[in-house]
C-alpha cells in the first residue's frame, strides 16, 4: 500500500509536469487539484480493501470521485474548481507511456500467434466500439437528444 | 503486483521524459486524402515507449517491462478519479442520456461476438473462436475462460491470442479507428465517447484522447461519457460475460459453425495452434 501511495504521488508529479508543458498550467496552480485527485484515489483503494462487498478498485475510485463533486457533498464547488486545473489528457499521457514501455514483454508471445488470431482481435475491438457507438447514436436520434 | 517492484526509478524517469517531450510536441494533424490523421502526445508516448522497450535494443529488462505494465494499471486509477470528478457535476446530463447509455452497453458486449464470431468461423477457426470473440479478452475475461476450459484449451488459446494482440496494438488501433470514425460525421461526439468505454484502461484513454483532439469543443463531454460508459462496462463486465456472452457465443458457435466453418481435414490441421 505504501508503495502504491508513493507511485500515485510520482505519477501525479509527472502529470503536473505534462500539464505544465502541454496545457500551460503552472505546477503551483495544478498542485491542489492533483493532491485531491491523488487523495481520492488512495481513499478508493482503501475502501476497496476494507469493504465486505467485492468491487473492482476502479469502481470505488470512480464512485468516490463522483460523490465529492456532486452538489450533495460539502465544498464540491471548490473541489471542482481546483481539479479543473488538471487537464484529463495530461493524466492520460503517462498511462500510454507506461503501456508503451511494457510493449516488449509480449512480443515473444505475439510471434507465436497465427495471422488469423491477429485479424480476429482487430475485428473484435472494432465490433465492441462500432456497435456500441451505433446503438448510442440510434438512441440519440430516436430520442432527439443532442441532435 | 508486488509492492517493491513499483519503485523502479528508471521506468518513472523514462515516463517523465516521454511525457514532457511528447506534450511539448503537441497535437499535429496530417491530411492524407481520405481524411486528416490526428497525432497527439499520448500516441507519441505509446509509440516511442514501445520502441524503447524493444528487446533487441536491450534498454529495458523483461522485469522492468513487467513493472511498467503494473504501474500502467495504477496510473489508470488517477485518470479514473479525474473522470469521476468531471462526472459529478454532469450527472443531470448523464441521466438525460440514460437510455442511450444503457442500450449502448449491449453494443459493447454483443459487438465482439456479432462481428467477430462469423469472421472467425469463415477464416476456419474452431473452438479458438469462442475464446477469441466472447469478449475483448482482458484479464478478468481470461480468468473466466481459464476457469471454465483451462488456459491450455483451444478456447484459452483463442482468448490469450486476442489478449496479447490487444495489449500490444489495441490502444493504437482503436485510437486510429476512433479518429477515422469521428471524421465521417456520421456520429455525435457523445455516441463515439460512449463507444470508447470498451472496458480497458489504456484503450479508453487513447480513444477519448483521439476524440478530444478532433472535437476540442466537446472534450469535457467526451471525458464524461467515455468514463461513464467505461465504468458501466467494468461493473457489469464479469457478470455479463459469465451469464450472457459466453453462453451466447457457444450457442451461436453450435448454430453457425456447420454453416460457416470450413470442413476439410487440411484446414483443420492448419488451425491447430492458430
Amino acid at each position: 500500500m505504501k508503495d502504491k501511495i508513493l507511485t500515485f504521488i510520482i505519477i501525479g508529479i509527472i502529470a503536473i509536469m505534462g500539464n505544465w508543458v502541454g496545457y500551460d498550467v503552472s505546477p503551483i496552480d495544478a498542485l491542489p487539484g492533483m493532491m485531491i485527485i491523488v487523495a481520492v484515489t488512495i481513499l478508493g483503494f482503501f475502501f476497496a480493501k476494507i469493504s465486505p462487498i467485492k468491487l473492482p478498485i476502479v469502481v470505488w475510485v470512480s464512485m468516490l470521485a463522483l460523490l465529492v463533486t456532486t452538489p450533495i457533498f460539502p465544498g464540491n464547488a471548490s473541489i471542482i474548481k481546483v481539479t479543473e486545473q488538471v487537464n484529463f489528457m495530461a493524466l492520460a499521457t503517462p498511462i500510454l507511456a507506461y503501456a508503451g514501455l511494457s510493449f516488449g514483454k509480449d512480443l515473444k508471445e505475439f510471434k507465436k500467434l497465427g495471422w488469423r488470431i491477429v485479424v480476429i482481435s482487430l475485428v473484435v475491438y472494432t465490433g465492441t466500439f462500432l456497435l456500441s457507438t451505433l446503438v448510442a447514436e440510434i438512441g440519440f436520434r430516436l430520442s432527439g437528444k443532442f441532435h | 503486483m508486488e509492492g517493491n517492484s513499483l519503485r523502479n526509478w528508471k521506468i518513472h524517469l523514462f515516463v517523465l521524459i516521454l511525457v514532457c517531450v511528447t506534450e511539448f510536441i503537441g497535437v499535429k494533424t496530417f491530411n492524407i486524402g481520405i481524411g486528416a490523421i490526428a497525432l497527439f502526445p499520448m500516441l507519441y508516448a505509446l509509440i516511442i515507449g514501445a520502441i524503447i522497450s524493444l528487446p533487441s535494443l536491450k534498454i529495458l529488462k523483461m522485469k522492468e517491462m513487467n513493472v511498467a505494465a503494473n504501474i500502467l494499471g495504477i496510473s489508470f486509477m488517477l485518470f479514473v478519479a479525474k473522470l469521476g470528478m468531471l462526472m459529478g457535476p454532469s450527472l443531470p446530463k448523464i441521466f438525460d442520456a440514460g437510455i442511450s447509455l444503457g442500450l449502448q452497453e449491449v453494443g459493447h458486449f454483443a459487438g465482439t461476438i456479432l462481428l467477430g464470431l462469423p469472421i472467425a468461423l469463415l477464416l476456419g477457426m474452431k473452438r479458438e473462436a469462442v475464446g477469441a470473440t466472447f469478449s475483448i479478452d482482458r484479464e478478468p475475461n481470461l480468468a473466466i475462460i481459464a476457469e471454465k476450459y483451462g488456459s491450455d484449451s483451444p478456447e484459452g488459446r483463442g482468448a490469450l491470442g486476442v489478449y496479447v494482440c490487444g495489449t500490444l496494438f489495441g490502444a493504437l488501433y482503436l485510437s486510429v479507428l476512433a479518429s477515422f470514425l469521428a471524421q465521417t460525421g456520421w456520429f455525435h461526439p457523445i455516441s463515439l465517447a460512449m463507444g470508447a468505454g470498451v472496458g480497458s484502461g489504456s484503450m479508453m484513454a487513447a480513444m477519448s484522447g483521439a476524440l478530444a483532439v478532433i472535437f476540442p469543443e466537446s472534450a469535457k463531454d467526451i471525458a464524461v461519457f467515455a468514463g461513464a460508459a467505461n465504468l458501466i462496462t467494468t461493473i457489469l463486465g464479469t457478470y455479463i460475460c459469465v451469464f450472457f456472452s459466453l453462453p451466447l457465443t457457444n450457442y451461436l458457435y453450435k448454430k453457425f459453425e456447420p454453416i460457416l466453418g470450413r470442413k476439410s481435414k487440411k484446414d483443420q490441421m492448419k488451425n491447430i495452434g492458430a
